[in-house]
């Protein structure tokens, strides 16, 4: 009971752990993922160090070390014990083993060929090439491929092969060798040079203000104001089938526009007699695309704007209404002059918040045309998703992807500070001086 | 410009609110719709300035038939109970708004603004939002932004019930200035019987959707047609007795006394029941008809104090008496009525 005053953070505690868990860790990490290259080649876990083909490229192409990369490269055969164990395990000639230990242990050949003259020089030589090939398998040495935990331990084994490696080399490996991510700078500096992003950036913001003018906040308001000066029963019938997208969901929805646009679908079965050879309207051309896009998405979009503009309407008094009919204004100076400036704050809001959501919303894009044709209709937000989550050849640019929300979340701030200027944000809010 | 209505009715679905109303309001005359709430008087108000569409009958502004007229159309000035000013505009946008609507210039707007507002007594608030106005403030702003297209009526609807007793006083007798001085017709919808007495040329009394009588306001004060309407006029109100006639004179049954009638009345009514109607200023203590009781309550209202006086069968009789008698709640009294001046009411309510 002493501790009654607590109660609410106890209380509040379990939401608290939501909001951490999947809200403010995901920033966060977002955030530090954004600086570094992290990737399904990386891993998100710390790295090894590994000399392989994928990191010998950059010591040539970055370094210039073609020679170190060539020796690195290179294989030697060695009969030691643990060659001979390990064919002997393999299967191998017991006979023809114990001699190869007792004439050549300690020899190193270059070329694997040459190991197995060695062993066909045998005495108890094994009869068919195939018993040849299985034991001089197992002598192949080499630095390739092998994962190491540390590079003390990489340089060691290099230096064990009679690689001597100078300061600059030494590090120029190190760096070239190390498969775990590092933190970088490299994905903005990548951004800014690659011209997908302009694109996508232009896109983006065509999508979202088209949809934003002509649905979301325009089409929103023309229901409501239509609905407004109907009788109460139509216009609330009008408005429960403007809600209907909202409520469908959203595979089905878009699967729906799918079967209208696709080659055998509605819009090619009744434009055919017309002259129009079938095709995929939705994805016949850039255009196209995204008009279904705008529509796919405002239809669904203009039910929030005219629920919140309708009972913003209602709250107006009705006096008001009838002031300015007597005072001579026609229906359309009563939408100019009396209902548009008494909606502003809802406006504000709509605008914002639908500004924001469409912004970081994809998933209707996603299911319509996956950002095609051609990435003609692919916008930040899905680009960041198959970026970080979803590449087609399966390698995830987790880093990069992180990289390109921050940036979606940046201009969002700063679009929602810009509108909020415009809206002259501090005179709506100032303290209602009517009652 | 005179108004008429000519058999009147206005329906809300099945129900019939008023049925075949008739009343004509002249030239330049002040008119009140004075009713309890929901006696239809607000509902004729918003049928004359177009808001409410007419369902029978004819609305005539002059000779001009405007039944079928939109509201845009009539040329009526309306100032609501709530004032209903534009928020969002300042005092002078709100006056020269219907100007606008018109599409007058703006310096013709700004000319008339002037003008308006220095007729309503608040030129240096043009400038104000409403939000910043005083009750009384506001009320002018509307009055002002009703009147500046000189429309053919004006209509007032309640247009004191949101103002303070001080404001209202003033108020009161602002826009019967205004009114005199634009020599405007006007309807002015009211509850209160003192603002309409005070306010208007003629009073209309409304009950049920029916106009109950239309007259002066003395005339209707000192004969109202029936029991209703002298019973909504005059604070404090009248009080009724109900007894029979007998010999000349209303016998009232709790202590007896004869209150004489005139020959008429008790020739007609004699042994008849009716009601009769005593106003508190014709029941004084020192002349007319004795009649006994106990004072059960004293209100001093400053330069008058009410007396109620309750019969022995629980009837009570109000008296306003200019100085402040020695009596106290309790003491028997033996006050007389001023025969000349009761109303007698037959069975139906209506004045004999």
């Amino acid at each position: 009971m002493g501790n009654s005053k607590h109660l609410g953070l106890y209380l509040l505690a379990p939401a608290g752990i939501f909001v951490i868990l999947f809200f403010l860790a995901p920033v966060i990490l977002t955030g530090i993922f954004g600086f570094t290259n992290m990737s399904t080649a990386t891993g998100i876990t710390g790295g090894s160090y590994m000399v392989s083909e994928s990191s010998m490229r950059p010591l040539r192409s970055h370094f210039g070390e073609e020679a170190l990369a060539d020796q690195l490269m290179q294989r030697v055969y060695t009969i030691d014990e643990a060659g001979l164990q390990a064919a002997a395990e393999a299967g191998g000639d017991a006979a023809a083993i114990r001699e190869l230990e007792a004439r050549f242990l300690g020899q190193s050949f270059d070329r694997r060929r040459d190991v197995e003259v060695a062993i066909k020089s045998l005495n108890a030589r094994p009869s068919s090439t195939r018993a040849i090939k299985l034991i001089s398998a197992e002598f192949e040495r080499s630095v390739v491929n092998t994962r190491f935990d540390t590079p003390e331990e990489m340089l060691a084994a290099i230096a064990g092969f009679g690689i001597v490696l100078n300061n600059a080399q030494t590090e120029a490996l190190v760096d070239v060798a190390y498969t775990g991510w590092t933190f970088t700078t490299q994905n903005f500096k990548t951004m800014l040079e690659l011209p997908d992003t302009k694109k996508t950036l232009i896109n983006t913001l065509f999508y979202v203000f088209a949809t934003l003018i002509l649905f979301n906040t325009g089409f929103a308001l023309v229901l409501s104001i239509s609905t407004h000066y109907m009788p109460s029963r139509p216009a609330g019938f009008f408005r429960s089938i403007w809600l209907l997208p909202r409520v469908t969901p959203p595979v089905l929805y878009v699967l729906m526009w799918k079967w209208l646009a696709w080659d055998t679908g509605f819009l090619s079965v009744i434009l055919e007699p017309l002259g129009f050879a079938p095709r995929n309207w939705m994805l016949d051309t850039p255009a196209n695309a995204w008009t279904f896009i705008i529509l796919i998405n405002g239809i669904v979009g203009a039910s929030m704007g005219m629920l919140i503009f309708s009972s913003a309407i209602k709250a107006i008094p009705p006096a008001l209404f009838h002031a300015s009919e007597v005072d001579g204004a026609t229906r359309r100076q009563q939408i100019w002059h009396i209902i548009l400036p008494q909606l502003r704050w809802p406006i504000l809001f709509i605008t914002i918040y639908q500004t924001l959501s469409l912004l970081t919303s994809f998933e209707y894009i996603l299911l319509a045309t996956d950002g095609g044709p051609g990435g003609a209709t692919e916008v930040w937000a899905l680009s960041t998703y198959l970026k970080a989550l979803s590449n087609y050849g399966g390698a995830l640019q987790y880093g990069y992807g992180a990289a390109l929300s921050l940036v979606l979340v940046v201009i969002g701030i700063s679009v929602s500070l810009i509108y909020l200027k415009l809206f002259d944000f501090k005179n709506l809010t100032a303290p209602p001086k009517i009652e | 410009m005179r108004i008429l209505l000519d058999k009147f009715t206005k329906n809300f679905g099945d129900l019939t609110v008023i049925d075949e109303m008739d009343l004509e309001v002249h030239d330049g005359e002040m008119v009140a719709l004075l009713g309890g709430s929901g006696c239809g008087k607000s509902t004729t108000l918003f049928a004359i300035c177009g808001i409410h569409k007419v369902n029978g009958g004819r609305i005539l502004f002059g000779d001009r038939d405007v039944t079928n007229i939109t509201s845009q159309e009539r040329n009526v000035g309306v100032v609501f109970q709530s004032f209903a000013l534009y928020p969002h505009m300042d005092v002078a946008h709100n006056i020269g708004f219907p100007l606008k609507l018109r599409k007058e210039t703006s310096t013709e707007i700004q000319r008339k603004v002037d003008e308006i507002a220095e007729m309503v007594h608040i030129g240096p608030l043009l400038k104000r939002r409403p939000g910043e106005l005083s009750g009384g403030q506001q009320q002018r702003v509307a009055l002002a932004r009703a009147l500046i297209r000189r429309p053919d009526v004006l209509l007032l609807d309640e247009p004191l019930a949101n103002l303070d007793a001080t404001l209202r006083l003033e108020m009161r007798s602002e826009i019967r200035r205004i009114q005199r001085e634009t020599g405007i017709t006007a309807v002015l919808v009211t509850h209160d019987q003192v603002e309409a007495m005070s306010m208007c040329d003629r009073i209309a009394i409304m009950d049920a959707g029916k106009i109950l009588q239309i007259t002066e306001p003395s005339d209707m004060y000192n004969n109202p047609v029936s029991d209703y309407v002298a019973g909504f006029l005059g604070s404090p109100p009248i009080s009724f007795l109900t007894g029979i006639i007998q010999n000349g004179s209303f016998i009232e049954p709790a202590t007896g006394a004869k209150i004489p009638v005139r020959k008429a009345i008790a020739g007609s009514h004699a042994g008849r029941e009716v009601r009769v109607g005593i106003r508190p200023e014709y029941y004084q203590p020192d002349k007319g008809v004795m009649i006994k009781g106990t004072v059960s309550m004293i209100e001093a209202q400053g330069r008058e104090t009410l007396y109620v006086v309750t019969l022995p069968d629980g009837n009570i009789l109000r008296s306003i008496q200019g100085s402040h008698s020695p009596v106290k709640i309790g003491d028997a009294v033996n006050w007389g009525i001023d025969a000349e001046h009761m109303l007698v009411f037959d069975k139906d309510g209506l004045l004999i």
